[in-house]
């Protein structure tokens, strides 16, 4: 259809290249549908089913049958389910721009530094990142149990009462065990982008007389900006989907609860309470919400973007 | 540049559409499709000196009692296999493998999952293979655990009637007599604090709900009643509320340690001598004997103490049945292997050596293992105590199909509580509105107590 294009002045647009293209796409799109559409269509086809009850008390043979919306409504009803969001929402608030934040600072200083010491510190900030998220859990689990932790022995000492794991600490220390895994991935993703800028620009700067700062603020940091956007949207949907520190966490205190987070509210209701009607749903829900907010920061960003040309 | 918007509106469009006809198709015949296990149970022929092959899966360390009925039934060999326990994993392990169409032939159940197997029909009819029979040969309590709908479903294994087990020397040095009621606990609770120098008389565990509906049991509560087809729900009835304004009084008074019991932090306090007592179920006197060894002879064992004096209410925590799972070829083999292993009593004695609990059939404890002067215990016939614990519960207490989502809403709550946010009272309140929600939810008719 549009291989004839009257009114583009341009090289003619044959078929051809377009065939190519897809070839090249298709691994990508065999595997988006595999892993993607089909287990989300799955998902979206489930959480619209119910169980119909026969026999008395229900506990005869059941079958399955279109539910509409409800599981969507119940979902919705549970207060603990969005307490849930409430809590991941205030704990991204929170966590995602200290990390960004350390994870830029971190690369700024790295950027400065001679070859051979930022080489050492960029593979030591980016090593945590190596530790799978629940080992990372139980070690800091343990670091804040009181009686087993050196770290709350000390603080004691010093005449600091921490209570890592009560109902109101819980949530940073949570946030602490997250940011000390990705900063320095996040770090290396800002690295990257900050030594894609062209050398000129700097020697331009000098010459200028601009200082270090004004380096950094001026032109490296607006020149960085595609690598903030990119890790900005990877920690907000990170943030939601925040699921196995809690879970590691739990046994060690009754402060995390079962649906601590949606996806341990989904987790809970699939495994634990045996609904994976509901769970679907909790789910599906889950994935509406962070590609609003992904889909919302992107273009928050990008807007402004357009407004400073 | 301008190109990349629309072709990903067109991805998405494509996308969408094919998710929508993914749906579509299977939403066709989804109305026929049962829920649950994919093959029921049939009884396959077996030709004559034919060798039937049982799976049975457990948590509970068993292999000795198995390993003596393949060496006596050479007719069917039985494979026991280790699964995690219950919700660790043991149950999702079940309910997956029923969904599949491959389930063991046996497996191990409580007696608090059996209405959530049912739910999704994991249980195979026992009573068309002649388990009624087998009735007097269990406690009638834990046998009725099993019935549903006047059909056997489940051959029981082992229970947990509760006691008091506590420290004689300590309370005997603070001159304390051995609590017969509440009242009487509290008052000791409250000398404990003032004289034990840092000692509490026992622990309250808030992530313990099979532990608390015992003491609610004992109180009267029901928890689930059934009316009809309906599922009454009475978890914050009166009874239970009274329950939970005691324990919130132990906890506010600083008379109870607000910890998890069998612990590690537990067992060094009960290893020293912090923790005086403990209000546990028959099975806990492995755990106290193994991992406190250096509190041997101190301790004794006293029935529950009572709401009111004179009265005599026990309560049960923990037990187990052993199930035929849907799906099973040898029914009429599994059943026989299921009354064997838990009436047996080669096998009972072999089961009691491995910590499985209290037996469910009757007439085997005269005699067994645990039917012994205990030096743990300064030589007292322990167990006599339970006998009487056993006989004195409640047997209609029922669990409703949901009960892990119950305990899970309970021990948040209750977590909340303990930490000051809320109180255990309206923690029951909370619970059983959740509760509710959770049989509405998986297609039952429910409502609260009013």
């Amino acid at each position: 259809m549009s291989s004839t294009n009257p009114a583009g002045g341009g090289p003619r647009r044959t078929a051809r290249p377009d065939r190519a293209a897809w070839g090249f796409l298709l691994p990508f799109v065999a595997l988006f549908l595999f892993v993607f559409v089909i287990p989300l269509g799955y998902a979206i086809y489930e959480s619209l089913l119910k169980p119909i009850r026969s026999g008395s008390l229900g506990l005869g043979p059941a079958t399955v049958g279109f539910a509409g919306l409800d599981n969507y409504t119940l979902a919705l009803q549970q207060s603990d389910f969005l307490d849930g969001f409430g809590r991941v929402l205030l704990f991204g608030i929170v966590q995602v721009p200290v990390m960004l934040l350390l994870a830029t600072t971190l690369a700024l200083v790295l950027d400065t530094l001679s070859q051979r010491w930022a080489g050492i510190l960029r593979a030591a900030y980016f090593l945590p990142y190596g530790v799978p998220g629940v080992i990372a859990s139980i070690l800091w689990g343990f670091l804040y149990v009181p009686g087993v932790s050196p770290l709350v022995d000390l603080l004691g000492r010093a005449g600091l009462a921490p209570d890592f794991l009560g109902y109101h600490g819980v949530l940073w220390s949570i946030a602490n065990i997250v940011i000390w895994e990705f900063t320095g991935y996040n770090m290396l993703v800002i690295v990257a982008q900050l030594k894609s800028i062209p050398q000129e620009l700097y020697e331009a700067a000098r010459i200028d007389g601009a200082s270090a700062w004004q380096t950094a603020v001026r032109i490296k940091l607006p020149l960085a900006r595609p690598a903030l956007v990119l890790t900005g949207v990877f920690s907000i949907i990170g943030t939601l989907q925040l699921f196995a520190e809690p879970l590691v966490i739990k046994p060690l205190t009754s402060t995390v609860t079962s649906s601590y987070t949606p996806n341990l509210a989904a987790y809970n209701e699939a495994f634990s309470n045996n609904n994976i009607y509901l769970a679907a749903a909790e789910s599906v829900i889950l994935a509406l919400v962070a590609s609003v907010l992904s889909f919302g920061f992107l273009s928050l960003v990008n807007r402004k973007e357009r407004g400073a040309r | 540049m301008n190109s990349s918007p629309p072709s990903r509106r067109s991805v998405l469009r494509w996308g969408a559409g094919a998710a929508g006809a993914l749906a579509a198709l299977p939403a066709l015949t989804a109305c026929g499709q049962t829920v649950g296990a994919a093959r029921t149970t049939r009884q396959a022929s077996t030709k004559p000196g034919q060798k039937v092959n049982l799976t049975f899966w457990t948590w509970v360390p068993m292999q000795k009692t198995v390993d003596l009925w393949n060496r006596t039934h050479p007719d069917i060999h039985v494979q026991m296999q280790t699964i995690p326990a219950s919700t660790q994993g043991g149950y999702q392990k079940m309910y997956s493998a029923l969904s599949a169409g491959n389930p063991p032939d046996l497996a191990q159940v409580e007696y608090q999952e059996l209405p959530a197997f049912m739910l999704v029909n994991g249980l195979t009819d026992l009573s068309r293979y002649g388990a009624d029979k087998l009735r007097d040969s269990y406690v009638r309590w834990q046998w009725n655990q099993g019935v549903f709908g006047g059909r056997v479903h489940t051959i029981p294994q082992a229970s947990g009637p509760m006691g008091l087990f506590y420290r004689q020397d300590l309370l005997a040095k603070w001159g304390i007599e051995t609590p017969a009621t509440w009242a009487d606990f509290e008052r000791a609770a409250r000398v404990v604090k003032a004289r034990g120098d840092g000692a509490r008389i026992s622990a309250f565990n808030p992530n313990s709900p099979a532990w608390f509906a015992a003491m609610c049991w004992q109180r009267g509560s029901r928890w689930v009643r059934t009316q009809g087809d309906t599922w009454v729900v009475g978890m914050n009835d009166a009874p239970s509320r009274e329950v939970a304004e005691y324990w919130e009084r132990m906890v506010r008074d600083d008379l109870v340690f607000v910890e998890p019991d069998m612990s590690s932090a537990w067992y060094r306090q009960v290893q020293t001598g912090r923790v005086v007592s403990w209000i546990g179920p028959q099975w806990g006197d492995a755990l106290l004997r193994g991992n406190a060894p250096g509190t041997k002879g101190k301790w004794r064992v006293s029935p529950l103490p009572q709401w009111k004096a004179g009265q005599n209410a026990s309560a049960n925590w923990g037990g187990a049945s052993t199930a035929v799972l849907q799906g099973s070829r040898h029914p009429r083999e599994a059943l026989r292997f299921a009354h064997w292993i838990n009436s047996d009593p080669k096998a009972v004695d072999l089961n009691i050596a491995v910590g499985y609990g209290w037996p469910a059939a009757t007439g085997v404890f005269r005699g067994s293992a645990l039917d012994k002067p205990d030096p743990f215990f300064g030589g007292q016939r322990y167990n006599d105590v339970f006998t009487a614990s056993d006989r004195a519960i409640d047997t209609s207490w029922k669990w409703s199909p949901t009960t892990d989502a119950d305990f899970a809403h309970l021990g948040d709550a209750f977590g909340a509580a303990v930490a000051g946010e809320g109180s255990l009272s309206s923690a029951l309140a909370d619970a059983q509105k959740r509760t509710v929600d959770d049989l509405l939810a998986k297609g039952l008719k429910a409502r609260s107590q009013s």
